[in-house]
């Protein structure tokens, strides 16, 4: 299931996370969000992204 | 992929900043000129519980206006709940206009969390 997840703290800062998104498709859904709250302060990729990364090698080893 | 963004909220939407008064059962917003202590300023006046100005938000500009003497003419709590509150119904206007279903719950810290489902194909 594909969620964006925003905790907002009681002095009106969010924090907005994607979930089950695959390649850039997380950056795109949650655009309009990001855009209609504030000015984005900081941005991070999560371990999911990186883990995503690491296992392509490992993949295309197998499949060759 | 996953990313995580924090957002300092701007204040730009007079719809959704009615909503949060209403939420918090204030006055509605009234854009006007109002003085606070030593200036006039124009824009959605908010009047805070206890506050002796009110709060003024700047929709074009995501500016707010106050004068509350450091928290002695009005407590920081009330200005950072209508905040939160603001936050909370402008990201359930727009997921609403995307079609989105959202989910609300108040965590034992205050903070809100919302849960927002985008449809399959999206």
């Amino acid at each position: 299931m594909k969620t964006i997840e925003i905790i907002i703290s009681t002095n009106g800062q969010s924090r907005l996370e994607t979930r089950g998104f695959t390649g850039s498709h997380c950056r795109d859904a949650s655009r309009f969000l990001e855009g209609a709250l504030g000015k984005v302060s900081s941005e991070q990729l999560t371990a999911e992204y990186h883990q995503s990364i690491q296992h392509q090698p490992n993949q295309l080893k197998q499949e060759n | 992929m996953s990313h995580i963004v924090t957002i300092q909220t701007e204040v730009r939407d007079a719809e959704a900043l009615g909503l949060a008064c209403r939420r918090l059962e204030l006055g509605e917003p009234v854009h006007e000129t109002v003085p606070l202590f030593s200036r006039e300023v124009t824009g959605y006046a908010v009047r805070l519980p206890d506050w002796r100005y009110p709060v003024v938000f700047d929709v074009e500009q995501g500016q707010v206006r106050y004068d509350n003497f450091e928290g002695r003419w009005g407590r920081p709590t009330h200005l950072n709940r209508l905040l939160q509150s603001y936050c909370v119904e402008k990201c359930r206007l727009e997921a609403r206009r995307k079609g989105h279903s959202v989910l609300e719950n108040r965590l034992s810290d205050g903070s809100i969390k919302l849960t927002i489902q985008i449809g399959e194909g999206q």
